[in-house]
């Protein structure tokens, strides 16, 4: 279902994504209160995991998480640093591809070590109203599609949790502060997770 | 609108600061494996420790307050960003010992998520860390919930407090407790006139109409309470320290120390008239200034506004405020 090459390839075209998108994600971040420097982060993010290594899941995902939370700094690489770390934990030693329960076990493992280390959840507008229904959807999807399909509806589920949190009310980040000057624009942690998806989705498509 | 400021590569930033605060403090702090910055003559083992931990761009906060009677180290991220949760953890184990180590998280995302992480994975360790959090802001809500609420420069004076009860070797469990009594009993309200740029990527950051100001604003510029036309020295002063005296429950008789903050771009001129007016609303009410001070503490760049900190003080505060300390930017 997803091999581990596939697996970098999709990680590589998020930072790329991700990239070109900078300045939006740092104005969302700004608009809705925030420091306005999430686009910055999640940049530094995939740059600390561009050179990063690793010939099975487990130890690349460990990669990828130690040199995210090492070398980036905020609540972003902690938050996806977390992600990842969670992800590598939940898939088995030395595995090079995985099969619809392993992808599904290896998100479900990702979104809950970040679930330790934040509070926030659905409804909260942060990068959770992206990630949960992605997640959710992916682990459905994977059962009875292949990954290019399955990895679209995630994405969608993504992309429509991120829209949705543009009529929401902070309540978790330095956005909480704003109260309800805080609705109106999107989340720009969950955009640039719905974002992240969509460059799965993209990579996974191809063959 | 260009960046005016003296910088080279944005990516540098924190790097650059803390290489020069090294050089220019070198008998009082050292810089360790890169972000965390200690003691230059650190205290001895049987003492406990004090670490604090926080994003760059706030100077003279957080480092600046490392030193003799006051931080063992802080562990610093970067601009405006918590350090990750290894660095923090590495610094955790560089000071692991018998005594015991307090570490003051300021409550912001995350700062709170990196410490957390760290203190789960110190546990597993045997490092024996006690965790206080600051989040004395009141511009959520006197009755806020303290999770909703943000550490400021009320850091600062906790610091000195814990840093002179852990230098004279008192027991880590009485320390806390003192701290956290400290902690419980000091507010701080912000007000902001201008925003920033962030450093590393020249954008604004809260931006405000040139004639209004705005009263809650926190210290990375992101947007809090309520908003106004600009009022003079005294009448901001006024708004200010009624509300603090609310939230701590000072009453005549009460000792207390007052601090301002400046957060970058308001003069020490400013931030005096303002003290005074301030001071003088508390003598009106008969509640006694035993400690007090005036200046940049932590700072947001060139946001004009300044923090005002009230803390009641108890007898052993009053002792622990009075104690030397050397570090960069407090003595005493």
């Amino acid at each position: 279902m997803l091999t581990i090459g596939k697996f970098k390839k999709m990680v590589a075209r998020a930072g790329r994504e991700v990239g070109a998108r900078e300045k939006e994600f740092s104005r969302l971040d700004a608009e809705a209160g925030g420091d306005g420097d999430h686009g910055t982060a999640i940049v530094a993010a995939f740059r600390a995991m561009q050179t990063v290594e690793g010939a099975d899941f487990k130890s690349y995902l460990k990669s990828l998480s130690e040199a995210l939370q090492s070398s980036a700094c905020g609540s972003t690489s902690t938050l996806y640093g977390s992600w990842l770390e969670g992800m590598g934990e939940a898939v088995g030693e030395a595995v090079m591809e995985l099969d619809a329960e392993g992808v599904a076990a290896m998100f479900s493992g990702g979104l809950e070590e970040i679930g330790f280390v934040t509070r926030a959840r659905e409804g909260h507008k942060t990068l959770m109203d992206a990630l949960i229904p992605a997640t959710r959807v992916l682990s459905e999807a994977v059962k009875n599609a292949d990954a290019g399909i399955a990895f679209s509806a995630a994405a969608e589920a993504a992309e429509a949790g991120a829209m949705a949190t543009c009529a929401m009310q902070a309540k978790y980040g330095r956005a909480k502060n704003l109260g309800e000057r805080s609705i109106g624009p999107r989340d720009a942690g969950a955009a640039s997770m719905a974002c992240i998806f969509n460059a799965f989705a993209h990579e996974a498509k191809l063959n | 609108m260009p960046m005016k400021k003296f910088i080279n590569d944005p990516q540098n930033l924190t790097a650059e600061l803390l290489e020069g605060l090294e050089i220019c403090f070198s008998n009082k702090i050292r810089i360790v494996s890169d972000k965390i910055v200690c003691r230059a003559n650190p205290k001895s083992d049987d003492k406990v420790a004090v670490i604090t931990l926080g994003g760059a761009g706030h100077e003279p906060a957080l480092s600046g307050f490392v030193g003799e009677g006051m931080l063992d180290a802080s562990v610093v991220g970067d601009i405006f960003a918590a350090p990750g949760a290894p660095k923090v953890l590495e610094a955790l184990r560089m000071f692991k010992r018998e005594a015991g180590i307090i570490l003051v998280t300021l409550n912001h995302a995350g700062d709170r998520m990196s410490a957390g992480k760290a203190l789960r994975d110190a546990a597993k360790e045997g490092i024996k860390v006690v965790e206080i959090v600051t989040s004395e802001d009141i511009s959520a809500g006197i009755d806020a919930d303290p999770e909703d609420r943000r550490g400021l420069a009320g850091c600062v004076p906790l610091y000195k407090v814990l840093g002179a009860a852990a230098e004279k070797g008192m027991g880590i469990d009485e320390i806390v407790e003192l701290g956290e009594r400290f902690n419980r009993q000091m507010a701080t309200l912000a007000v902001a006139m201008t925003g920033c740029t962030h450093p590393q990527n020249g954008d604004p950051v809260a931006v405000l109409p040139d004639d209004e100001m705005e009263i809650g604003m926190g210290q990375h510029g992101e947007a809090g309470g309520g908003r106004s036309k600009i009022l003079t020295a005294d009448e901001t002063a006024k708004r200010m320290i009624e509300q603090l005296i609310k939230a701590t429950d000072v009453n005549s008789g009460d000792n207390v120390m007052l601090l301002i903050n400046g957060v970058g771009a308001t003069t020490l001129m400013e931030q005096l008239i303002v003290y005074r007016a301030a001071s003088k609303i508390l003598a009106e009410r008969g509640i006694v200034l035993t400690d007090g001070w005036c200046g940049e503490m932590l700072t947001v760049q060139e946001m004009a506004g300044f923090q005002m900190i009230l803390c009641k003080l108890d007898a052993d505060h009053i002792e622990l405020l009075k104690a030397p300390a050397a570090a960069p930017y407090w003595s005493a």
